[in-house]
C-alpha cells in the first residue's frame, strides 16, 4: 500500500517538475533565469529518513531508470545520481541533527549539488556552455528558492507517506 | 537486514563501481544508434501515456484560463478589427499584388519539389525537467512512420532531430544542444549563390548557432538565409533554419564563420512537424 502511494506521489511530482520547464527559462529584466526545482529528488531524500534507506533506494531506482529512458539523452545520468544522492542522506544524516532546520538545509543543498553535478557531466562533455557565474546566479540560486518553497509541501507529504506504513502494520 | 549491512561496509566500493557504470553509459548513448530497444521503447510509452492521462485536467482547466481571460482582451481586439474594417480598400489592393506574388512564389516550389518531404503533425507532451538539453518528447512514433533522424520543424523553422521512437512518442533532440547536431550539413544563400558549412555548436551566450567552414568565395551578409542541405541523414532539403546576424572569417582566413539566429523560439515549442523525406530521394 505504502508503495503504491509512494509511486503515485512520485509520478505526480516528476510531472510537477515537468511542468516548470513550461514556462521556464523566464525572462526578467532581459536575462533569462531558469527555474528548476527538484521535487522528486528531494521527496525521495526525504522518504530516506521517513521511509526508510531500503524504500527510498528503490524508488530511487526506479524513478532513475524511468527519467533516463524518458528524457535523458545521456543513459545514467539519473539513476546514478540519485542513488548516490540517496546515499549521500544517509551519510549526511549520521553527521547531522534530526531536526527541521538541519535536515532543511540538507535536503536543499543536496538538490543543488544534483543540478551541480548534472551541470558538471554536460560540462566536461561538452554540450552546454554556460559560464559557472551565470549558472549560480541565474540558475542555482532561484532554483533553490523555488525548491525551498516546495519543502514544506513535501516534508507534510514525506511525513504522510511514511504513516501509511504504520497504520497498515497496526492492522496486521 | 543482510542486505542492507553489506550495503553499509560497502558503500564506497559500490560508489566507485557505479561511477565506471555510468561512464559505461554515457559511452553507450554518446554513440550513434539507429534503432531503439524494445525495453526503451516500453518503458518510454508507458511513461508518456500516463504524462498524457495525468496532464489531460491540467490542460483542461489551462484552456478555461485562457477562455476567460481571451474575453477580457476581446474588446480590444473588437477596436482592432474596426479599424481593419476601415482599412479595407488598401487591403483589396495588397490583395492583389499578393496574388501575383503567390503565383510567383508557387511556380519556384514547382523547381523546388524534388525535395518534396511528407509532414506529420506532433503534440509535445513534455519538455525536460532538468533543461540543460531542452530535449522535448512528441505524442506520434513508430506508428505514425517517425524513424530516427528524421528532422522536426516548428511553423518557423527547423528545430530538432529524432533520437529514440517509442510506439506512440518520440524523443526530440534540439539542434540548440551540442548533443545532436554532429556537425550537421546547412546551406546558406547569399542572393541567389549557394555554399555550404557545417554547425559547430550552440552559443548559449549570443542564443545563435555557429556554423563554420563556409568558403570565402561569396561573401555572405547579415540577413542570408540558412537552410538544411539535403547532406545530413534523413533530413529533407531546403527547411529554412535560421537568419545570419554577424559574420566573421576563420582564424586562417580560409573560410568564414557565420553566427545563425534560429527562426523557431526555442523557449515555446507546442505543436512540430516531423518531416518525412520521399525515400526515393534517399536511395541514391
Amino acid at each position: 500500500m505504502q508503495m503504491i502511494v509512494i509511486f503515485i506521489i512520485g509520478i505526480i511530482l516528476m510531472y510537477t517538475d515537468m511542468a516548470f520547464a513550461t514556462f521556464s527559462p523566464m525572462t526578467v529584466f532581459g536575462v533569462e533565469v531558469y527555474f528548476v526545482p527538484k521535487l522528486l529528488l528531494m521527496y525521495i531524500l526525504l522518504l530516506t529518513i521517513y521511509a526508510g534507506p531500503r524504500i527510498s533506494m528503490f524508488f530511487a531506482i526506479l524513478f532513475g531508470v524511468m527519467l533516463d529512458i524518458y528524457i535523458g539523452s545521456l543513459y545514467g545520468i539519473h539513476i546514478f545520481g540519485f542513488i548516490a544522492f540517496v546515499v549521500f542522506m544517509q551519510t549526511a544524516f549520521r553527521v547531522f541533527y534530526r531536526d527541521f532546520v538541519a535536515m532543511a538545509f540538507v535536503v536543499l543543498l543536496n538538490s543543488f549539488l544534483f543540478d551541480f553535478y548534472q551541470y558538471a557531466v554536460y560540462s566536461v562533455l561538452d554540450f552546454i556552455s554556460m559560464p559557472v557565474f551565470d549558472y549560480v546566479a541565474l540558475r542555482a540560486i532561484p532554483s533553490v528558492l523555488v525548491s525551498a518553497l516546495f519543502f514544506v509541501i513535501l516534508y507534510v507529504l514525506a511525513i504522510q507517506t511514511a504513516k501509511v506504513r504504520k497504520e497498515l502494520r497496526r492492522i496486521n | 537486514m543482510r542486505v542492507t549491512k553489506f550495503f553499509n561496509r560497502n558503500r564506497m566500493l559500490i560508489v566507485l563501481f557505479g561511477i565506471v557504470v555510468l561512464i559505461a553509459l554515457i559511452g553507450f548513448s554518446l554513440t550513434d544508434r539507429d534503432a531503439t530497444t524494445k525495453a526503451e521503447q516500453f518503458t518510454g510509452d508507458t511513461v508518456a501515456a500516463t504524462q498524457q492521462a495525468a496532464g489531460a485536467p491540467f490542460g483542461f482547466i489551462g484552456n478555461i484560463f485562457s477562455n476567460i481571460t481571451g474575453s477580457f482582451s476581446a474588446l480590444e481586439e473588437n477596436r482592432k478589427l474596426k479599424q481593419q474594417l476601415d482599412m479595407l480598400p488598401q487591403l483589396q489592393a495588397d490583395n492583389e499584388r499578393l496574388a501575383a506574388e503567390n503565383e510567383k512564389l508557387r511556380k519556384s516550389l514547382e523547381v523546388s519539389s524534388s525535395m518534396a518531404y511528407e509532414t506529420v503533425n506532433a503534440r509535445v507532451i513534455s519538455r525536460a525537467p532538468d533543461q540543460w538539453l531542452e530535449s522535448f518528447t512528441i505524442d506520434k512514433g513508430e506508428k505514425d512512420g517517425i524513424k530516427e533522424g528524421m528532422a522536426v520543424s516548428t511553423s518557423e523553422g527547423l528545430i530538432g532531430i529524432v533520437t529514440r521512437v517509442n510506439g506512440g512518442s518520440s524523443f526530440i533532440e534540439m539542434i540548440s544542444t551540442n548533443a545532436s547536431q554532429n556537425n550537421m550539413s546547412v546551406e546558406v544563400r547569399h542572393d541567389d549563390e549557394a555554399v555550404y558549412g557545417n554547425i559547430r555548436n550552440y552559443d548559449t551566450e549570443k542564443d545563435v548557432l555557429v556554423v563554420e567552414n563556409i568558403q570565402s568565395k561569396v561573401k555572405l551578409e547579415e540577413g542570408d538565409e540558412v537552410y538544411t542541405s539535403g547532406l545530413t541523414g534523413a533530413f529533407p532539403e531546403g527547411i529554412v533554419i535560421g537568419k545570419v546576424v554577424e559574420v566573421e572569417n576563420d582564424e586562417y582566413g580560409l573560410s568564414q564563420n557565420a553566427y545563425v539566429q534560429m527562426n523557431s523560439d526555442l523557449n515555446d515549442v507546442d505543436n512540430v512537424f516531423v518531416l518525412k523525406r520521399d525515400p526515393e530521394s534517399l536511395e541514391d
